[in-house]
């Protein structure tokens, strides 16, 4: 699956499990999902481990791999891709 | 078992006495008894009066359990609450069981699952979200 299939339903989850009131197309690709961007926190980052967890099926190791698969959708889904090749 | 004293929690703040059930490796489940003080406070009504000090006493329960290292207990502190639902605040004089289960965790925050009983009935259900470490959460 590419990202392009892929990407909406990393926005879908995003905006499901963080209960955000926005349209799931509006998010960007390559925008920061942290700080700036969407400003999402680390109790949000929680809820993303759970979530990919649950309706992936993939376990987010250690908090480094996490920051750097959180980065943004675009970083979200070359993760989710890499672990299931992995 | 006795409750030790890996928590900072302290009389009228401290929920949590005795832990019926150590967590496994895995946390799967842990449970810990809680005797709702009968003292002058509670007597007053002034005690509890908060359902949500049952999800206090879920977080507490999870710091406790989560123990074996005294530092996480000391340090750790409720920083959110999920999906909670309280049927009715606890009574002077009751025991509460505290049922708690590891959700996940990411970094320093950790969240549990946690449910209340007086005996066979529910009080009170939901997600706690304990920050461990002494700083407040970065943005």
């Amino acid at each position: 699956m590419s990202n392009q299939d892929l990407a909406p339903k990393v926005k879908d989850l995003i905006v499901r499990r963080l209960k955000l009131d926005i349209d799931p197309s509006t998010i960007q690709n390559d925008a920061p999902l942290f700080g700036e961007g969407l400003g999402l926190d680390s109790i949000d980052a929680l809820e993303l481990v759970l979530g990919l967890e649950q309706e992936f099926g993939i376990k987010v190791e250690d908090e480094e791999v996490g920051v750097k698969a959180f980065a943004s959708v675009d970083a979200l889904c070359d993760f989710i891709e890499q672990k299931k090749i992995a | 078992m006795k409750a030790p004293a890996e928590l900072p929690h302290a009389y009228p703040f401290r929920f949590v006495e005795t832990v019926l059930e150590p967590r496994d490796d895995a946390f799967s489940r842990g449970r810990v008894l809680v005797a709702v003080s009968a003292n002058g406070r509670a007597a007053a009504g002034e005690a509890w009066q908060s359902p949500l000090l049952l999800a206090e006493a879920i977080a507490q329960s999870a710091l406790l359990l989560e123990g074996g290292d005294p530092e996480i207990g000391r340090k750790g502190f409720l920083a959110g609450v999920e999906s909670f639902e309280a049927m009715r605040p606890p009574r002077a004089g009751e025991t509460l069981e505290v049922r708690v289960r590891l959700a996940g965790r990411f970094g320093a925050i950790v969240k549990f699952d946690g449910e209340v009983f007086c005996g066979a009935e529910p009080l009170a259900r939901g997600s706690v979200l304990v920050r461990e470490g002494g700083s407040p959460p970065p943005r």
